[in-house]
């Protein structure tokens, strides 16, 4: 056994896979990345308009509309269409996304012709049978009832609805909530399909084992070129999602009761940044510091030093406006006080304690190591694609990604603490109040209680 | 089929260490990536009474440190190199995974053969006291604060009498964990962690004669474990004999049904068509139970079945539907088991058979672009089957197995090797 450790051997280079891209006849953007010995394929459709242009009463219609694009088109009624798609090998799937409507498939690239034209029916003339339409607003009801039955989803969710204005989308559940699913018509789920349609900007994105001309030759002459192209866009959502005002006095902080838990779940969370932030680079290693990395700040002392749980993480949602920024963690009843301050002391701990050159390296190490581990299928090159052309970025965007993280240094990350400190404070507590209540007001905790699971 | 030529056979290598060890590699230059994965041939079906959950316990203790890596910088410093790193205990095995940067592999066979060699080094109460505290926050987390989170726990132990070595939950009991001591840590490491009783396997983008070069050069002066202990008794002496039936109540939202049933071992060729069997019934939109459950009869919210294969005794079907608010519970049940039946009554059809085929096809391109499922599953096939070449005859053996076939492996669902669960919601939860 030698006790001296080895170094690297000889660096390889890595290139994000290159992109082709070609506009048809009638406007439609089409990427295709080809990635030798890929043979199962990834197919994406992407719709701009997604759910974060709902309001309110209407959320969770797009995320309904997606569902139920795959009971049906034209051609196929359901059990046909899963008959045909499973025939090719392939898996179809869609979904809404804040930004758009996306109907995937992954498929062996000797079959990709085929699943292009079960994409095209589902798109353009979805059939949303009406007793679809019933059966996925109980399905959907169903599961917000699961979600409230489980501690981890609970938390997540009322801390996300704390962190935003009533009026901003994304402090509602993107597939909606009780009263707006409940109030979803066929009519309604047509008209939004309509309006994605008539906003004519499809994008589709294609990764694997195939030659892009030859690619772009299928799309042609495919029933998917009759999709409308080269519109003017939905009217997007203001790039700002509002945050909720904040509360004076000590830090609010919301119980939300299950009693007789063995556990409790933490959540502090604020307002965060978008993708198309210029600190977008520097944001992630400072997420990496704090919460991302398993010797992270939050994960070294509340895992690895006080065994307070199985693990603690944190980190932005970056999407095209302000996503959250969020801390997660799960201890045991009798440690909750002493777990959440050492979690908000963690989570702040950059303006006190500047982050170290090893960490600094460390965490620009794993992102830049890891980036080409990301990509190994065609599935996440094109879902990644797919995702920064809805929000205006290029593929060039991940090229340049392993030098932008370098970049990064330790005053950046300090300006991301920073900005994130001004930001309210949101606190959620899914556990059994009767226990913790009384210890969190003593440390100065305005805590208000409220069941878990609403009468 | 069309595809199947674009599989071809993974190049397998191996090697064998004089200490036992054995090294599998595959090169695979499609991305400047390599996988290095280590199997040891212990679980949690090597625990001894009143010490369940140890194998896991002790899986997290080799990420403590040892003679040359401080404690909790063995995953820091996979991550400082741009790397991912992980390990899981399941009934039958341990095993450790690192993805790396190629030009990193030499440090992770380092760091594995620190490990291996001087574990011990590393250990003391301080150590064994936070890691006991981390596991029993994986139990709370995982299984006793969730809904539901308890079904896989009584599951095994319904399927496996008392006292079977698969009776017992992986994750262990509070009491067991809490008695956990450091003579025990140094019991079983000295007992199970030895080269003759570990498989490790490179995939990626790697120099062959390097690696074996390195191996020998971290791994050659581990002695060998010349006390290895078989492992114990999986014979089940009996089948289960009739319908096992439980209720339990738990602060669960909806009702939800957990079934289970006996299969054929790992290694028995009539466990092929029992995958083909769970296919056609639960998997996808177009499978059997979710077409009639979830779709056309609207008795459940989801609908699962899947197969956990195990090397002696016998594997476990387990499956499960949650009730749809206001259908009825016994119909629900009913309808699942006749759909169970009827597969054995009636066999599947031509077009499923079809179906299935291609979705087969269709998992195994995706995983030959995964160089740690790879890796895994030679891993897998030499610990458990001797048999790392068998990762090369998977799609094969699948497209091989007739509707006849899958036919006779449903006659496992019959009520005398069936085990039925139902979780039932507590008044006010």
């Amino acid at each position: 056994m030698s006790t001296s450790r080895p170094g690297p051997g000889t660096p390889r280079a890595y290139h994000f896979p290159r992109a082709f891209e070609h506009r048809t006849a009638n406007g439609i953007r089409i990427i295709a990345v080809p990635m030798p010995q890929r043979p199962l394929a990834a197919v994406q459709l992407l719709l701009p308009g997604g759910a974060s242009s709902e309001s309110a009463a209407n959320s969770g219609s797009t995320a309904m509309l997606a569902r139920l694009l795959t009971e049906g088109g034209a051609q196929h009624n359901a059990e046909e269409l899963v008959e045909a798609t499973e025939l090719l090998g392939a898996s179809l799937a869609a979904e809404a996304g804040w930004e758009g409507v996306v109907i995937g498939a992954s498929v062996p690239a000797t079959r990709i012709a085929g699943v292009l034209e079960l994409i095209a029916e589902i798109a353009l003339g979805p059939s949303v049978p009406e007793r679809e339409v019933e059966r996925g607003k109980a399905l959907r009801l169903a599961s917000i009832e699961q979600a409230q039955a489980s501690p981890r989803a609970r938390a997540s969710e009322a801390l996300i609805a704390s962190i935003y204005r009533d009026d901003a989308a994304y402090g509602r559940p993107i597939a909606g909530t009780r009263e707006s699913v409940a109030a979803i018509t066929r009519e309604r789920l047509m008209q939004r399909h309509h309006e994605l349609l008539e906003a004519a900007q499809p994008i589709l994105v294609l990764a694997g084992e195939f030659d892009p001309t030859e690619i772009f030759a299928r799309v042609a002459a495919s029933a998917l070129a009759a999709l409308p192209g080269g519109g003017a866009g939905v009217a997007r959502a203001s790039a700002d999602m509002p945050a909720a005002p904040g509360a004076p006095g000590g830090p609010a902080l919301l119980i939300l009761d299950r009693p007789g838990s063995v556990q409790s779940e933490l959540r502090v969370g604020r307002l965060g940044r978008s993708r198309l932030d210029p600190q977008f680079h520097a944001a992630l290693v400072h997420a990496e510091i704090v919460g991302g990395l398993f010797g992270s700040r939050l994960n070294r002392v509340l895992r690895e030093e006080k065994g307070y749980t199985y693990g603690a993480a944190a980190g932005f949602d970056f999407r095209r406006g302000r996503g959250p920024f969020t801390m997660r963690t799960a201890v045991e009843t009798s440690v909750t006080v002493s777990a959440l301050l050492e979690a908000r002391r963690q989570v702040e701990s950059p303006l006190h304690e500047p982050v170290t050159q090893s960490e600094l390296d460390d965490a620009r190490n794993y992102l830049r190591g890891t980036f080409p581990l990301r990509f190994g299928a065609a599935a996440p090159v094109s879902a990644t694609v797919a995702g920064l052309s809805v929000i205006g970025l290029n593929v060039e965007e991940l090229d340049r990604y392993r030098d932008a993280v370098t970049a990064v240094d330790a005053a950046a990350v300090t300006q991301v603490a920073l900005d994130l400190s001004r930001e309210a404070e949101r606190i959620v507590v899914v556990g059994d109040a009767a226990q913790i209540a009384e210890p969190l007001r003593a440390e100065g905790f305005a805590v208000t209680v409220k069941p878990a699971i609403p009468a | 089929m069309a595809t199947r030529q674009l599989l071809a056979p993974l190049p397998i290598h191996e090697k064998r260490l004089a200490n036992g060890l054995r090294i599998i590699t595959v090169v695979d230059r499609t991305a400047p990536v390599a996988a290095v994965n280590i199997w040891y041939h212990v679980g949690s079906k090597d625990e001894r009474p009143g010490r369940t959950g140890f194998a896991h316990l002790f899986e997290h203790l080799m990420f403590q440190g040892s003679e040359n890596v401080s404690k909790a910088e063995h995953l820091s410093l996979v991550e400082s190199i741009g790397g991912n790193a992980n390990a899981t205990t399941w009934l039958d095995r341990t095993n450790y995974f690192a993805t790396v940067p190629a030009e990193w592999v030499d440090l992770i066979l380092w760091m594995e053969a620190d490990r291996l060699a001087t574990l011990l080094s590393g250990l003391d109460q301080v150590n064994l006291d936070n890691q006991r505290d981390v596991v029993k926050n994986e139990k709370r987390s995982s299984y006793d604060n969730q809904p539901y989170g308890t079904a896989y726990l009584e599951i095994f132990a319904l399927a496996y009498p008392v006292g079977h070595p698969y009776h017992h939950p992986t994750i262990g009991s509070m009491e067991d964990l809490d008695a956990a001591s450091l003579e025990d840590v140094r019991n079983f490491f000295s007992t199970w962690y030895a080269p003759n009783n570990a498989v490790l396997t490179i995939v990626g983008d790697i120099d062959e004669a390097e690696i074996y070069a390195s191996v020998e050069k971290y791994f050659g002066g581990i002695p060998a474990s010349p006390t290895l202990p078989a492992h114990p008794d999986l014979t089940l002496a009996q089948p289960l004999g009739g319908e096992v039936r439980k209720t339990v109540m738990d602060k669960v939202p909806d009702p939800r049904l957990h079934l289970a049933f006996r299969a054929p071992v790992l290694a028995d060729p009539d466990l092929e068509a029992v995958g083909i069997a769970t296919q056609i019934l639960a998997s996808g939109r177009g499978s059997r139970l979710y077409r009639r459950l979830v779709r056309d009869e609207q008795l459940a919210q989801d609908v699962e079945l899947s197969l956990l294969p195990f090397v002696g005794g016998a594997s476990l079907i387990v499956g499960g539907a949650t009730l749809r608010p206001g259908a009825d519970q016994d119909r629900l049940e009913r309808t699942f088991i006749e759909e169970l039946e009827r597969l054995a009554s009636e066999g599947p059809t031509v077009v499923e058979m079809q179906r299935v085929a291609a979705l087969v096809e269709s998992s195994e391109l995706a995983e030959r672009t995964d160089l740690e499922e790879i890796a895994d599953g030679i891993g897998m096939y030499a610990t458990l089957l001797n048999d790392p070449e068998r990762i090369n005859r998977d799609l094969e053996l699948a497209l091989a197995v007739t509707a006849e076939q899958v036919q006779r492996a449903a006659a496992l669902f019959a009520a005398e090797n069936r085990v039925v669960l139902w979780y039932l919601p507590v008044e006010g939860a």
